[in-house]
């Protein structure tokens, strides 16, 4: 009898075993908020840490950090609130909602809305995009969720059929309010059979203007200097000081989707919207010649009429590559240069693309994932054109650099 | 189309054989086991020449095909004087009734001798668990929940009947485990026809490998395979069963036979599964989602319905000289499944749903010493059935019903009415030759075979990129055994898998793999038995990981075969503290470690899953199962499992630094559980020959993290997620008349009304209560 006791006590026993509930400080408490996945090929969520300051120190997500759930998570903050918003396979995404109070994310809502591709605050909304890839079914969803209320309190549908050249349907780039229009730069695609993401489009621009709150269709800017503005998931527009609206092209369409099938004659290039204008001007940037032969993936806006460009070689030039090269362009200067003080490219995994940081004081925050695992966040300035490493993130991927007050 | 002519040529061959020699005589002997005092003995051992079986509940045993006249008849109870007798046999039915003499020498001194079928599997070498199903007739328990109480074995569910399961060995799952019925693998059976719908009665035992699995269960399990042992130990009989209970379940089994004289026999097992699943769920409160969710609530599920029904007959003869059976069968069945959630409860579906059909040809044909010394067995089947997944109401439901109208075109989670037949057949042979007492030699062959042709009705122009999706698998092997009974056994095996695949426009391709193995045991007395086993284990991805199911699962061509070197150490030890009290001891330790190792992940534009390689995971495990029995009366006992299961891929893809995830635990994976029961069994309640049996069941599974252990703070405000604790209590009482002719059963689940998710949110079925009746003729010679 003596074992079979020895066994029930021990079940017993654990069955009272729980995880210990103290509710411990965060290691690094703090204003800043710093996603990070540990293992991106298991698709696990992120991991939320805070930081008081970006310019050094380190956090981890060893034992530390507030965990994200879905496998892919887009973060954003409005109305000082930071929203992580799960992108949701189909089914419908979920969003949570945070502030900070001394130092630590404190909860303020879960809720549950349709998986979006596109998001942009608009006046005290979020304005969100679920866009079809469906050539049968050309409709673009759109939720305005209200950042007060927490609630998603209007809803509609935009046809992406009508917008868009020949057979093929539209889907945004991203989306972003002007004054009080929503600009929806586009790409075409086939959205067909194999074809999928290609186009037999790849030497326009686009960008579909609707109004707001009602979301009707106004007209679609459009431009044959450049291939479509932005990329996959990525931000190509920016409002700069004096309202005049700047576009990249990072010069990416393909003929079926594919890297190998790129088919845009056009370089990549920076094309101008003037205050108040709903029509490109005559303003062409070539950034291609500019930077001897480098394609714009990705940029931050860091004040000034100065960005800082994420970039790649034609040779590594792909529909979803994200460049490692970082440069400053001065916009009205025409200028580009590249920035030094950054790990050299064959050291970095990855850099963080659509959620970097910068208070438009001349200086942005990227995040630097090295291939020996460790992340840095390096603040680039772009008066100097010179990196400079800061906070040392480890135990994963840096995903998004947000803040709040 | 190919594979099934080729069958059906087979198939008249056999029955113009039959039919040829169906005038040939052949000897068989029955009849019922008693004691003196006139009450059945069920479990005593009846060896006749060299062949061994066991009695039946109700005392009956049969032996069929026996190749002499002249037969020494053995017959060996607990707690009984044995007999022998030597006779003679004339052709046709011999019948012989046995009356046993109780022991004199008292009961107390008497170890377990008479060893049931199930304790007959337990003592082979390898790591095996055997459920003795017999036991479990007048519940309603399907073979997945049969398996929830075996050492080392989680079967985890999204929900009530019909519902997604997967089960967990050592930590192994899903496609690393491989499933039988009598032998022949069920990767082919198709949705209506899996261990979650087929009901207990249908299976005499089911035997779970860990780890280490003999070549006769021929193919490339890399953590294990369990396999459903039918049987038909009766030439006429009739066992039925019915049963009602809470979420308007329904479930009815029928098993028959009837078998003339001269062995032409028919057997029929039919069985239907019916349930709302309409059991209530908790919800959590949410800000946005108006009035409804204000506050968190307790409400009905509303679109979960699931059934199936099942028709399994087979005609041929048994007990002949040159078959001990021969069979042509057709497996018939049908499953419709209502999908309430997603991967969520978030995710809340009002009108998708899926069919499945399986019409299966089968061929069985096994012989004993067709030589002397010879057994073989050769079994082929081919799957026509099809599988279907619809998904076209363009609503978007929340859990009050409530919807909000999509896009005409989309459905609600991925509009689609895809139908699909994998062409999926079989065809597996084992022959076993026993030289003498000490040796004995195997070869077992198993092909396989997968030709899917798919379309959508909805998407008729995506059919002209369908491409091909064929696979071909082989799996052959061979085994030597050494053995001294009940002393000790050496066997040693080895398997070749070859696999040839046609995916889309890559064409052909092939891969094979040796792998090989050993498992051995030592009986160091009456008492104690020592087991030891080895296996590298080798597993071809499946045409499903390779082609997906054009619905939840994307394609990945790029999979490269697993491997896993899996070691198992254990010893069974018998033991009476006092007289009466009668302990079994099992207990085990394993070691895995996998290699490229087959997982599924979210693809990268995350709309669907896919599986993928994954460079190491290490388990260390232990676990032990204790059985205590009181006169014959009482029995209790439980099981516990503790395993530990480690990352070891060193670098991510990508990266050259160490990942902050080596060495952690594999996350989402039920690491400590176990489970306790107590039985009590009262004899002559009421009247002569009615029993009473009381039973209690307990399931617990310690609390485990979705996501890496080591990962985020672990404080409530960090929202690590994790799968709550598991406590589910069962009650049963059984009242059986007539020994066991009619049976009444009464069963009450989670009787606490315990929440229990085991898919992170997904939440199964609180207190529920079944009622069942049975009932059991077998007709004796």
């Amino acid at each position: 009898m003596n074992i079979k006791n020895a066994i029930l006590t021990i079940a017993t026993a654990a069955m009272f075993v729980s995880c210990g509930k103290d509710d411990p400080a965060p290691a690094n408490p703090g204003n800043f908020i710093i996603a990070v996945t540990p293992a991106a090929s298991t698709g696990v969520a992120d991991y939320l840490l805070t930081a008081s300051s970006l310019d050094g120190g380190t956090i981890s997500t060893q034992g530390q950090g507030v965990e994200q759930d879905g496998t892919y998570r887009y973060y954003l903050t409005h109305n000082n609130k930071f929203f992580s918003m799960l992108y949701g396979q189909g089914n419908p995404g979920a969003v949570t909602v945070y502030n900070i109070q001394n130092g630590q994310l404190t909860k303020l809502a879960n809720t549950v809305t349709e998986t979006v591709q596109a998001f942009t605050p608009v006046n005290d909304h979020i304005l969100m995009t679920k866009i079809s890839r469906n050539a049968t079914n050309p409709t673009a969803t759109w939720y305005t969720f209200n950042t007060n209320s927490m609630q998603v309190d209007g809803n509609g549908s935009l046809n992406t059929s009508e917008i868009a050249p020949g057979d093929e349907i539209a889907h945004f780039s991203w989306i972003k309010q002007v004054g009080n229009k929503v600009f929806a730069p586009f790409f075409s695609i086939k959205a067909c059979c194999d074809a999928g993401f290609g186009t037999a489009y790849p030497d326009q621009a686009w960008i579909a203007v609707y109004s707001y709150p009602a979301m009707t269709l106004d007209k679609v800017i459009e431009d044959d200097r450049t291939s479509f503005i932005g990329r996959y998931f990525t931000d190509g527009m920016e409002e700069v000081e004096n309202g005049d609206i700047y576009c990249f092209s990072a010069s990416v369409a393909t003929e079926n989707g594919k890297d190998a099938t790129l088919n845009s004659t056009k370089p990549s290039a920076v094309t101008r919207i003037k205050a108040g204008t709903t029509e490109f001007d005559s303003y062409y940037f070539d950034f291609e010649a500019a930077s001897g032969g480098l394609n714009i993936t990705d940029w931050l806006y860091v004040g000034d009429n100065n960005f800082v460009v994420l970039s790649d070689k034609k040779a590594d030039k792909g529909a979803y590559n994200t460049g490692k090269t970082i440069g400053i362009i001065n916009v009205i200067d025409e200028t580009y240069k590249k920035v030094t003080g950054m790990p050299i490219e064959s050291d970095i995994e990855s850099l963080t693309g659509m959620s970097n940081y910068s208070e438009r004081d001349g200086k942005g925050y990227i995040g630097v994932n090295l291939t020996s695992g460790v992340g840095y966040i390096y603040k680039i300035d772009a008066t100097t054109a010179t990196a400079t490493q800061g906070l040392k993130v480890e135990g994963g991927t840096i995903t998004a650099i947000e803040h709040l007050d | 189309m190919q594979y099934f002519r080729i069958l059906l040529a087979a198939l008249l061959f056999f029955a113009v054989a039959t039919n040829a020699q169906t005038q040939q005589q052949t000897v068989s002997l029955q009849g019922r086991v008693t004691s003196s005092k006139q009450t059945v003995l069920d479990r005593a051992t009846i060896k006749v020449n060299n062949t061994v079986v066991s009695s039946s509940a109700d005392g009956s045993y049969s032996i069929e095909g026996l190749s002499k006249r002249e037969a020494t008849v053995q017959v060996s109870a607990v707690g009984y004087q044995p007999f022998t007798r030597r006779i003679s046999l004339t052709p046709g039915v011999n019948t012989l009734n046995i009356v046993l003499e109780e022991d004199a020498k008292s009961i107390e001194e008497v170890q377990v001798l008479g060893l049931t079928e199930a304790q007959e599997v337990n003592r082979q070498a390898y790591n095996v668990t055997a459920i003795d199903a017999s036991k479990l007739y007048n519940t309603t328990l399907d073979i997945a929940g049969a398996l929830d109480r075996v050492a080392g074995v989680r079967v985890r569910e999204t929900g009530g009947l019909g519902s997604n399961m997967n089960l967990s060995l050592n930590g192994f799952s899903g496609n690393h485990i491989r499933f039988f019925i009598d032998g022949v693998p069920m990767d082919n059976m198709g949705s209506s026809f899996q261990i979650n719908n087929i009901p207990i009665n249908i299976a005499d035992r089911v035997e779970v490998y860990k780890g280490v699995v003999p070549i006769w269960l021929g193919s490339d399990a890399l953590g294990g395979a369990i396999n459903i042992v039918t049987g038909n130990r009766h030439r006429n009989y009739v066992d039925a069963s019915y049963s009602y209970g809470s979420f308007n379940t329904h479930r009815t089994v029928i098993n028959t036979a009837v078998t003339s004289k001269s062995g032409l026999t028919l057997q029929l097992n039919a069985f239907q599964n019916y349930s709302d699943n309409n059991y209530k769920v908790h919800l959590e409160a949410y800000e946005n989602r108006g009035g409804n969710y204000a506050e968190s609530a307790k409400i009905p599920r509303f679109h979960d319905t699931y059934h199936n029904e099942t028709l399994i007959t087979n005609l041929g003869v048994v007990g002949k000289s040159f078959a001990d059976q021969l069979l042509l069968g057709m497996v018939l069945g049908q499953n419709y499944k209502e999908f309430q959630t997603g991967a969520r409860m978030q995710s809340v579906y009002g009108g998708r749903h899926r069919r499945g059909t399986t019409v299966m040809p089968t061929f069985k044909y096994s012989k004993k010493d067709l030589i002397e010394g010879l057994d073989v067995t050769l079994n082929a089947n081919i799957n026509l059935g099809w599988e279907q997944t619809i998904d076209t109401v363009n609503k978007r439901f929340d859990w009050f019903g409530v919807t909000t109208v999509l896009p005409s075109t989309s459905g609600e989670y991925r509009r689609s009415m895809y139908k699909y037949n994998n062409n999926e057949g079989s065809v597996t042979s084992t022959f076993n030759y026993a030289l003498n007492n000490h040796h004995n030699f195997s070869l077992s062959n198993v092909f396989t075979s997968f030709n899917r042709k798919g379309s959508d009705e909805l998407d008729p122009v995506n059919a002209q990129y369908e491409l091909p999706s064929k696979t071909q698998k082989n799996v052959l092997g061979i085994g030597y055994q050494y053995q001294i009974e009940d002393s000790w056994s050496l066997t040693t095996f080895g398997k070749y898998i070859a696999q040839i695949n046609t995916i889309g426009d890559r064409g052909r391709s092939e891969m094979h793999n040796w792998g090989y193995g050993f498992a051995s045991t030592y009986f160091v007395n009456n008492g104690v038995q020592l087991k030891a086993s080895y296996e590298l284990t080798n597993r071809m991805p499946t045409p499903i990981e390779y082609f997906g199911d054009l619905d939840n699962q994307a394609p990945n061509p790029d999979l490269t075969p697993e491997r896993s070197n899996n070691l198992n150490v254990g010893m069974i030890y018998s033991f009476q503290l006092q007289p009466d009290h009668h302990f079994v001891l099992n207990s085990n330790l394993i070691y895995r470690y996998a290699h490229d190792f087959i997982y599924t992940r979210f693809e990268n534009n995350q709309q669907r899953l896919v599986a993928d390689n994954r460079e190491g995971v290490r388990t260390f495990g232990a676990d032990a199962d204790l059985r205590y029995s009181y006169k014959d009366w009482l029995t209790a006992g439980g099981s516990l499992t503790y395993q530990y299961l480690q990352n070891m891929q060193q670098i991510e893809p990508g990266f050259n630094g160490v990942s902050p995830v080596y060495l952690d635990q594999m996350p989402n994976i039920p690491y400590f559980f176990g489970n306790t029961d107590v039985s009590l069994f009262f004899r002559n309640i009421g009247r002569p020959h009615n029993n009473l049996n009381i039973g209690y069941n307990l399931l617990y599974v310690h609390q485990f993290w979705l996501y890496w252990p080591s990962r985020g703070g672990k404080a409530a405000s960090d929202e690590k997620k994790f799968v709550p604790r598991q406590l589910s209590h069962d009650i049963n009482l059984v009242y059986s008349l007539n020994n066991g002719k009619y049976n009444i059963g009464l069963e009450a689940r989670n009787i606490t009304d315990a929440l229990l998710v085991d898919n992170f949110s997904l939440q199964k079925p609180g207190r529920a209560f079944y009622l069942n009746l049975r009932y059991f003729f077998n007709k004796k010679s």
